[in-house]
């Protein structure tokens, strides 16, 4: 059937996922962050599974991406806290979490970010496969990870499925190798995941035709073919924002005007289109 | 057979409808006591079989949209026909199901068979007669109603007018007329202006069955809002809004995600609606909003505190056993990886509104009755129903030993889910889903 999502291939990955996820419920020795960051790994790769699907579910997806904004919440308000006083400012945090560990864990809790790589580094061997993948994103990688996630919702891009399935096979390959993310790859991952959503009002908007106008269904098959050098920058005002909220086409770069310019654009690069030709076929 | 994804009693019982992953929905009536087959009293049998939805692929946007029915609405009978609304993830097709019991025989024209005569050979007039024939019942689609929403159709509910009806995706809620199909009112918009600020999916909707101005949707953060039509046009602001206040202590990272309402359903009398999130079924008073009256977890189970006698009344210590709810608890992490967190489980009440049911994993389903809190487990599989047996009551157990009858938490399937239940309107059937099974079963009495 057409347009089915792709199936992921059960390799390590998926063992060392379910380890993980059986390691977070069994063990109460885990350290706090240590969870967050299982979870947040656990999010993330979900996301970037969604992506791969057509048609991604907006209920689920709304909920993971809750979750991770939770997630990035509090390690942003632990990190705002840490110059001040460290232990006060976790300990509440961990205390709202008390159902899911024993009291005594939140007095293992270590006092700075630094601290708690250390502290992963501190863990038994029987977690390593944990402690050496889960490193700390950074808050900035998240915020700018979740709105793109989300702001991709509203864009109508004018790509074909096999873009967004376009394999991040070098994203599948890592996970045997290290089951969480890298610091520069993080990077890599949530940008990628911001596509997750990506062709969310492509395959939802059914007022695809009615809301845009005529100029812009043929916006981008016009200038496609002359989207060359020849385009002058300055001649290209900048995307407006009411054009966002109208689900504009995310065409290539050189298109993203208004029609009128867009003509005249147009005619501009027909004309030294045709200068080009004479000089190719007259010589 | 195929997966079940939608069960509805019509309005006298006598009809029950199942629609499937395939699109097709199948339509049993309930038997009528004869005396020759005294206990065919509760039995159903296949009335009718026919095609809703098929699969359609969207050239526009390259997508393929599910035949899947999601869900399915009697309209109240007012003619010989029966009328059902079937939904899609898209389409909403209003279908009418009728008899046809006479064929008339003798044509002048034709042959039995239906070849034209020779003229030559028409020798004398007759009236055709109406004769009785097999009976033969036709689904015919009478509306299709179709564009009107962007996302995926959760819920449909028949206004208690008769005459509208809403319809809800994931982020807008649509007022349709049964008449009408090129033209549907949007009542509710949640869609933010910048996605980027999408927090809140609408989950189900109903309408009052009372009051036909009043509706109700619930949403992913556990919130429910009624909306009164008379107030305005659009009803994105709120008459009343449902919400109980997080308890501090039982928060964890799935917290937003277990408290997703899956299932929103008014009581008969229209003083009550239930609601039903990954842990808990809620009752809640219509008057009350800052809680819910009552509340029951799907995952605790009471210990009585003597043996069950037969028609004695029962007394029931109030001491839960609240491991097994702890348990899951702490599996949910488990159940967030392999996607079961998300599992959207229905509830239902019974005619008189004092008892609730809904399903859950390893092909259990639960009724609790209102007013003794007394609750009772059974499961839904070949094994344990024999037709015509009783059905025993299954406890979970968290230790080792287990007792007759019981099962620990660790063998159960969380692939074996109910999440579709319907509970007869008058009387003590009840319908239960199981993956591709269909399961009644009905109140013994002697």
């Amino acid at each position: 059937m057409l347009g089915r999502g792709l199936k992921r291939k059960l390799s390590d990955y998926e063992e060392n996922m379910a380890g993980l996820s059986s390691a977070f419920d069994s063990s109460r020795s885990l350290p706090y962050p240590l969870k967050r960051q299982l979870v947040l790994n656990m999010c993330l790769t979900k996301l970037q599974t969604y992506k791969m699907l057509v048609e991604p579910n907006l209920h689920r997806s709304v909920l993971i991406a809750n979750t991770v904004r939770q997630i990035q919440e509090e390690m942003r308000q632990e990190s705002n806290q840490q110059p001040v006083n460290i232990c006060p400012g976790i300990a509440p945090a961990s205390h709202s979490y008390a159902g899911m560990e024993s009291p005594g864990i939140s007095l293992q809790l270590p006092s700075g970010i630094n601290q708690q790589e250390s502290h992963c580094c501190d863990l038994r061997s029987a977690e390593d496969p944990i402690e050496n993948s889960l490193l700390i994103v950074s808050d900035d990688d998240m915020s700018s990870a979740i709105s793109s996630i989300l702001k991709d919702l509203d864009f109508v891009e004018d790509i074909s499925p096999p873009t967004c399935l376009v394999p991040t096979g070098d994203d599948q390959p890592k996970f045997p190798e290290n089951t969480g993310l890298k610091l520069e790859d993080d990077r890599q991952d949530l940008k990628g995941a911001e596509c997750v959503f990506g062709s969310f009002e492509i395959s939802n908007s059914t007022s695809y035709l009615k809301d845009l106008a005529i100029d812009d269904i043929f916006e981008d098959i016009d200038t496609s073919m002359y989207d060359s050098d020849f385009c002058c920058p300055p001649l290209m005002p900048p995307r407006s924002p009411s054009l966002a909220t109208e689900e504009p086409l995310k065409t290539f770069p050189s298109c993203n005007s208004s029609s009128a310019n867009n003509i005249q654009i147009c005619r501009t690069d027909l004309s030294e289109l045709d200068h080009i030709m004479e000089i190719l076929v007259g010589s | 057979a195929d997966i079940i994804s939608t069960v509805e009693f019509n309005y006298t019982g006598d009809l029950l409808a199942t629609g499937d992953k395939g699109g097709r929905v199948v339509i049993f009536q309930k038997e009528q006591e004869t005396k020759s087959r005294p206990l065919s009293r509760g039995e159903y049998n296949v009335y009718s079989t026919f095609q809703s939805h098929e699969p359609e692929f969207d050239y526009l946007k390259s997508l393929e949209i599910e035949e899947k029915i999601n869900k399915i609405r009697w309209l109240p009978q007012q003619n010989a026909a029966h009328f059902l609304l079937s939904t899609n993830d898209k389409t909403i097709k209003l279908w009418k199901i009728s008899e046809r019991d006479k064929r008339a025989e003798g044509y002048n024209l034709k042959d039995e068979d239906g070849r034209l005569r020779e003229p030559f050979r028409v020798t004398e007039l007759r009236v055709p007669t109406l004769k009785p024939m097999d009976l033969m019942v036709e689904a015919s689609p009478r509306r299709t109603f179709a564009n009107a929403h962007t996302y995926h159709i959760n819920s449909i509910s028949v206004n208690s007018d008769y005459a509208t009806y809403l319809s809800a995706d994931d982020l807008r809620i649509n007022l349709w007329h049964l008449e009408v199909t090129n033209r549907s009112f949007n009542i509710v918009d949640i869609k933010p202006a910048n996605m980027e600020e999408l927090t809140e999916v609408i989950t189900a909707a109903e309408v009052h069955p009372h009051q036909c101005n009043t509706f109700v949707y619930s949403s992913r953060k556990g919130t429910i809002r009624l909306c009164d039509m008379r107030s305005s046009a659009l009803c994105d602001q709120h008459s009343k809004f449902f919400e109980e206040p997080e308890d501090p202590s039982s928060r964890s990272f799935f917290s937003e995600i277990i408290s997703s309402i899956s299932d929103v359903k008014f009581s008969h009398n229209g003083r009550y609606m239930m609601t039903r999130d990954y842990l808990s079924v809620k009752v809640w008073d219509l008057n009350m909003e800052n809680r819910p009256v009552e509340t029951y977890q799907v995952w605790r189970w009471r210990v009585p505190s003597c043996p069950l006698r037969p028609r004695a009344p029962v007394r029931v210590q109030r001491v839960s056993c609240p491991q097994v709810h702890e348990y899951l608890r702490s599996k949910l992490c488990s159940l967030y990886e392999n996607d079961c967190i998300f599992d959207k489980f229905e509830c239902c009440w019974n005619g008189p509104d004092s008892t609730i049911m809904t399903g859950s994993y390893n092909n259990f389903f639960r009724t609790f009755e209102r007013n003794t809190h007394r609750d009772t487990t059974l499961e839904a599989s070949r094994e344990s129903s024999k037709p015509r047996a009783i059905l025993k009551p299954r406890k979970v157990c968290t230790t080792g030993k287990r007792k007759k009858d019981e099962i620990t938490v660790d063998s159960l399937d969380f692939n074996k889910k109910i999440l579709h239940t319907a509970w007869h309107p008058s009387e003590n059937i009840i319908a239960v889903a199981a993956t591709n099974n269909l399961y009644l079963f009905q109140e013994k009495i002697n």
